[in-house]
């Protein structure tokens, strides 16, 4: 066969999947074993994107599919570069700059999986020192390399997140857990410092929509209703009575249910709390005049019309609050090629990156979150991530009818005339181990990390937390750095 | 060498056949994470094609993937096991085969390389391990858990006999029942993807933007 030599753009669960699929279709014992390579890049030191920097702490089990991830990695023809950021701006000074058009003419193909990773602001709710967006505290939560300022939790009583998706969720759970409850998971110990000299006493969940438009799901919801030392505060009876008799999808119903049912722990047993405020949409937040005062959230009261879309019903209120935090989706980098800002992430057909023109641009995919939206959860990206392979297989060997998961779905005529009339910007014919001379140097340098030095920093960090009586024990860049020049043999 | 003995020599795993193409299907190898390499028939990959290509079958590091034995499951001797018939989203059966009482759906699936994930590895965190049952057998199992169900919420293709495959061991009376991979479709991503378009102008829906599947839009 034709080389396939595939250069990734992101090494998140998405480009993982993609890569282990491909690996494990075309099999090292196979005849097309050694014309396949595929090289991960990532401007993270370390892989996994979301499931290492995103998925909440107490949630471990979601991280096992990491192991296939390193299964894949056994294979030799998969090699991770780590640090290396593609694209003119990198967000990291530690990072390898690399621009896509020194990476192309090494690869006969090109998968950006990068995700979204640009979180969606309020326009009523420009960031302060009042107001975040739930992806820096996450980022602070995990460590995550771009080190966004801890929370003043020690002088914060009252929380409000906007938004009721998953995300809120994961936060208003990191918030009001005990931290003894969260010690023996991966949460950095000087996040747990903080954690432990928190103030906070209430979490309100503020959505435009009603009970039966929230977006997250049954699961996160009982883990809130089940939190040791919370309580919810009861939903407006009314509020509830208003939606019976809708009709309801299992998920709406069994979400309805656990809302009537209400917390474990009865309101007033409980000096923390937290609410979900429906129909309620923020216009603005004032900032104190002095700083041990609380800032002052106004917010519109909404109603559903008749396409369930949320509308101001004219009234409106007003919340103190310590801190707000917006959850409202993300987006992919605006300087990310072939980005659609319509769509807020690349413009792709059937895993295929099409340009302005609506042109497909040959041997060029998108996968994830980048191609998606950051929407769905890791199955879906897992799906996804499938489909792709067979569009890449399909282009590749045009004769067959590839179809190896159900998510791809029959080759339309569209999908093959689209194919045929592609824009070519890859050469056909590479050095199969070949890697730009920046990275090359990068990796000689030790700025470059590859997967034998993420194992050993995983090892180390997993060495680290049972020390420590815990899942791990992170390190960030700098300590990851000396530990790898140190050990370095 | 020929690609055929060299296939023949070096293949990890059975084939499985996941491929259904109406001209012309591939018999596509798919190998299981951390196998072992057992003595199963040679992989048929690609092999209708190999003749006509070059072969580039390798060996290098090939022994270095520890071994463990497929999905930690014993196989039964044949005739003695309990039925179970895996059909791929279609209906078409891709392998009838069989295992031990107690073992569960997602590891007697891996054990007989049938393409079934099992992303948490079957701690009830990611439904990648959803099958849909025969009525029959779907009735004679106590009913799932609240974390089962909750996960089965975010399933794709959910029906009324859905259950997690790694919630699932085999009794007796469940002799002869069929698992059925649930049917998914790329518009559901197209779908999620065209409501992006109000949410970046600031309109719609930003309480309902987050990782959420909103598995309500897909039934
Ligand atoms: C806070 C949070 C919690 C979540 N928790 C769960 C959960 O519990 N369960 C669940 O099923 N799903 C969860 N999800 C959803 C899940 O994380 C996503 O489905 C999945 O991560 C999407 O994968 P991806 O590979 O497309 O994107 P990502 O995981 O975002 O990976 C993209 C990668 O690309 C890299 N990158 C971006 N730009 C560049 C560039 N220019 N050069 C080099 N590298 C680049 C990034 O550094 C990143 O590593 C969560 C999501 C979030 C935001
Ligand atoms: S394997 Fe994850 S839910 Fe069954």
């Amino acid at each position: 066969m034709a080389p396939i030599k595939l250069a990734v753009v992101g090494a998140g669960p998405s480009s993982f999947y993609v890569a282990s699929r491909l690996l494990s279709l075309l099999p090292r014992s196979g005849p097309h074993a050694s014309s396949l390579k595929i090289h991960l890049y990532d401007r993270l030191w370390a892989p996994y994107g979301l499931v290492r920097y995103g998925v909440a702490p107490d949630h471990p089990e979601v991280k096992n599919c990491t192991h296939k991830f390193d299964e894949a990695a056994t294979d030799p023809r998969l090699r991770f570069f780590g640090n290396v950021n593609i694209g003119t701006t990198s967000p990291f000074s530690y990072a390898l700059p690399l621009s896509l058009e020194a990476l192309m003419p090494y690869y006969t193909h090109i998968l950006y999986s990068t995700g979204c990773t640009v979180p969606i602001l309020h326009p009523a709710l420009p960031p302060s020192r009042y107001c975040i967006p739930a992806l820096s505290m996450v980022h602070w939560y995990t460590q995550h390399p771009s080190k966004p300022s801890p929370p003043p939790l020690d002088r914060t009583s009252h929380v409000t997140l906007i938004g009721q998706g998953n995300v809120s969720l994961d936060v208003a759970r990191m918030l009001l857990t005990p931290p003894d409850h969260l010690a023996k998971y991966d949460v950095p110990m000087p996040v747990l410092d903080i954690l432990r000299r928190s103030a906070v006493q209430h979490v309100s969940i503020v959505g435009r929509r009603g009970p039966l438009q929230a977006a997250f799901t049954t699961k996160e919801l009982r883990e809130m209703m089940n939190l040791p030392d919370s309580s919810m505060v009861p939903l407006d009876p009314a509020l509830l009575a208003q939606v019976q008799g809708a009709s309801l999808t299992r998920q709406q119903s069994r979400t309805l249910q656990l809302l009537q049912k209400g917390s474990k722990n009865k309101p007033g047993t409980t000096a923390k709390t937290w609410s979900l405020d429906f129909f309620r949409s923020p216009t603005g937040l004032t900032t104190p005049v002095s700083p041990s005062d609380k800032a002052r959230l106004t917010l519109a009261h909404t109603t559903l019309d008749p396409s369930s879309r949320a509308v101001p019903t004219g009234e409106s209120s007003t919340l103190d609050t310590d801190l707000v935090i917006t959850s409202l989706g993300h987006r992919s980098e605006l300087s990310a090629p072939w980005y659609d800002p319509a769509l807020g992430h690349l413009r792709t057909v059937s895993g295929r990156v099409v340009n302005a023109d609506g042109r497909v641009v040959r041997n060029v995919y998108a996968s994830g979150w980048a191609a998606m939206g950051a929407r769905g959860v890791l199955a879906s990206t897992m799906m996804d991530a499938y489909a792709v392979v067979d569009t890449i297989l399909r282009d590749h060997f045009p004769g067959e009818d590839v179809q190896t998961t159900a998510a791809s779905g029959p080759e339309s005529a569209a999908d093959k005339a689209a194919e045929a009339d592609a824009l070519e910007v890859l050469p056909k014919e590479v050095d199969l181990d070949a890697i730009p001379p920046e990275v090359e140097a990068g990796l000689k340098e030790g700025r470059v990390t590859d997967f034998e030095d993420w194992r050993r920093v995983d090892a180390e960090e997993i060495r680290r937390g049972e020390e420590l009586g815990k899942e791990r024990e992170r390190m960030d860049w700098e300590e990851a750095h000396n530990f790898l020049t140190k050990t370095r043999t | 060498m020929s690609a055929r003995t060299l296939v023949g020599k070096f293949a990890a795993c059975p084939p499985t056949r996941i491929a259904f193409g109406q001209r012309q299907s591939l018999r596509i190898h798919l190998r299981r994470p951390q196998r072992c390499l057992s003595s199963h028939a040679p992989s048929q990959v690609w092999l209708a094609r190999s003749a006509a290509l070059p072969v580039f079958s390798r060996t290098r590091d090939f022994h270095s993937s520890p071994a463990s034995c497929h999905g930690g499951v014993t196989r039964p001797k044949p005739g003695e096991g309990i039925k179970v018939h895996f059909k791929d989203s279609k209906g078409n059966l891709l392998k009838t085969v069989e295992a031990n009482e107690g073992d569960d759906i997602l590891s007697i699936a891996h054990e007989y390389d049938i393409d079934l994930e099992g992303a948490c590895e079957g701690s009830v965190a990611c439904s990648t391990c959803h099958v849909i049952l025969d009525p029959e057998s779907y009735d004679k199992l106590p009913e799932p858990e609240d974390d089962e169900n909750d996960m089965l919420d975010m399933a794709f293709g959910l029906t009324d006999t859905s259950r997690l495959g790694c919630q699932v061991r085999l009794t007796r009376d469940l002799d002869g029942m069929t698992a059925t991979l649930p049917a998914a479709t790329r518009n559901m991503f197209v779908d999620e993807a065209d409501t992006s378009l109000a949410r970046v102008a600031g309109a719609a829906c930003w309480d309902c933007q987050n990782y959420s599947s909103t598995s309500h839009r897909f039934m």
